[in-house]
């Protein structure tokens, strides 16, 4: 008996126990937020039923479930700090995702003396290296964004050392970079993907085009790990 | 083909292949495709209402519905028939199950985008309830999918399977998802609240989904 199918009532039955047991916590709860956390755990359980099936045809499932899940939390969520602006005025009102949408940088004053890294001035080209080579092997978002990191890194080390870079020069080099990443997109679909349709008998080429442009768009996504702002 | 859904819902008259997910029309389907889209149109063009509140000792006051929220109620209300539309076509379960959840969704902007606080009040207890109904609702849909390997409605309608308990959970999961909604929108005195015409599409759609769930579980 394959091991799915053994896992399979056990899964079950532990998905409707938790949703029974996130049902009657709810029934006991007063306090808004707790009552939407407790709602969460029940689309959890949700969650475990359909994994419990254990085929391809249920990996398919999850995401659009977890998707469908998140979207009702988040406009639920939204809900809750409409109705508790409304009911205390004059406090002052936070907004859903206020850490990533803030407008103004912290200003500091003072010089905050830096204790010196040694990584940042002898192993910075180094490390970058490294982290570039192992994101082309990983590929994919996640390769993306360690290959990123790894320009990432290099770019605010010579920035700390100071080696007459300004931050106007990584401003520049960071829209730079985001800027190949757009052409190497282009290139990918346009010259890479169509080209499969069109030129069937030229396949290898349009494939090394293809495969090279698309490592190094993803390479040199930076807006994968976030924006710049001075 | 040979399907005993044509007992029910009407004449089939053939499905529309889009990759793995199957559109059937039945002349039950094809008619309520038409009404959901019509009703979606009127939604489209009819202006929303003005309130007059009557004050004692001092002047009335019209209540006007201001464009922002004209605009995100109607958005609201346009997605939720298309949806609704479509759920009518759908011949798999899970996909049914996604539509209804978006359906979900946008009942709760509906409501929500009225800003007054027993309004607010009844879209948050609507949403709770909509998130708890998606364990009955997908989970019933992934335990068809466990004991007869398809998804499809007209696979399943070919032979005869014991889902009574799956179905049971499905029902109730479409109950919570979108079948409740009339009832929070009749707690909000939504009616009372400007811009009374949006509220329709919460009450149709939860009509035609309702009447289209019998049509699946006798199906299957």
């Amino acid at each position: 008996m394959d091991v799915v199918q053994h896992m399979f009532n056990p899964t079950v039955f532990v998905g409707f126990v938790v949703g029974i047991l996130s049902l009657l916590a709810i029934a006991y709860q007063r306090s808004d937020i707790h009552t939407l956390i407790l709602t969460d755990v029940v689309e959890c359980a949700m969650l475990v039923i359909i994994a419990a099936v254990g085929t391809d045809l249920a990996e398919a499932l999850i995401l659009p479930g977890l998707v469908v899940g998140l979207a009702e939390f988040l406009a639920v969520s939204e809900i809750l700090i409409q109705k508790n602006k409304l009911k205390k005025k004059g406090r002052k009102i936070t907004k859903l995702f206020e850490e990533f949408l803030a407008v103004e940088e912290p200003k500091i004053d003072r010089d905050i003396d830096h204790p010196k890294m040694e990584i940042l001035y002898s192993a910075s080209r180094f490390i970058s290296l490294l982290l570039v080579i192992y994101g082309a092997f990983l590929t994919g978002f996640t390769g993306g964004a360690v290959m990123s990191l790894g320009l990432l890194f290099y770019l605010l080390a010579q920035g700390i050392t100071s080696k007459g870079i300004s931050s106007e020069d990584i401003k520049d080099f960071w829209e730079a970079i985001v800027g190949f990443s757009g052409i190497m997109w282009a290139l990918w679909i346009i010259l890479g993907f169509v080209g499969f349709y069109l030129f069937p008998d030229h396949y290898v080429i349009f494939l090394l085009i293809a495969g090279g442009a698309l490592a190094l768009k993803v390479g040199s996504k930076l807006g994968l790990i976030g924006d710049l702002k001075f | 083909m040979s399907l005993n859904i044509t007992s029910i819902a009407g004449k089939f008259y053939g499905y529309i292949p889009f990759g793995d997910i199957v559109l059937y029309v039945t002349e039950f389907s094809a008619i309520s495709f038409i009404v959901a889209i019509f009703f979606t149109l009127v939604v489209y063009f009819t202006k929303p209402e003005k309130q007059l509140e009557s004050q004692i000792g001092g002047f009335d006051t019209l209540n006007y519905v201001s464009l922002e929220e004209l605009k995100i109620r109607r958005l609201m209300a346009i997605l939720c028939g298309i949806c609704t539309a479509f759920a009518m076509l759908t011949g798999d379960l899970f996909n049914y199950a996604l539509f209804l959840a978006l359906i979900g969704i946008t009942n709760i902007g509906i409501v929500a985008a009225v800003k007054k606080e027993w309004v607010l009040n009844a879209a948050y207890y609507y949403g709770l309830i909509a998130m708890i109904s998606t364990l009955p609702l997908f989970g019933g849909a992934a335990l068809i999918l466990a004991k007869t390997g398809t998804l499809s409605i007209l696979e399943l309608a070919k032979k005869p399977y014991d889902l009574l308990f799956q179905k049971i959970l499905y029902a109730a999961g479409v109950v919570g998802e979108t079948g409740v909604a009339p009832f929070y929108a009749a707690k909000a005195e939504m009616f009372r609240a400007p811009g009374a015409p949006y509220i329709l599409m919460i009450h149709l759609s939860s009509l035609l989904i309702v009447i289209r769930t019998a049509e699946i579980l006798l199906t299957i």
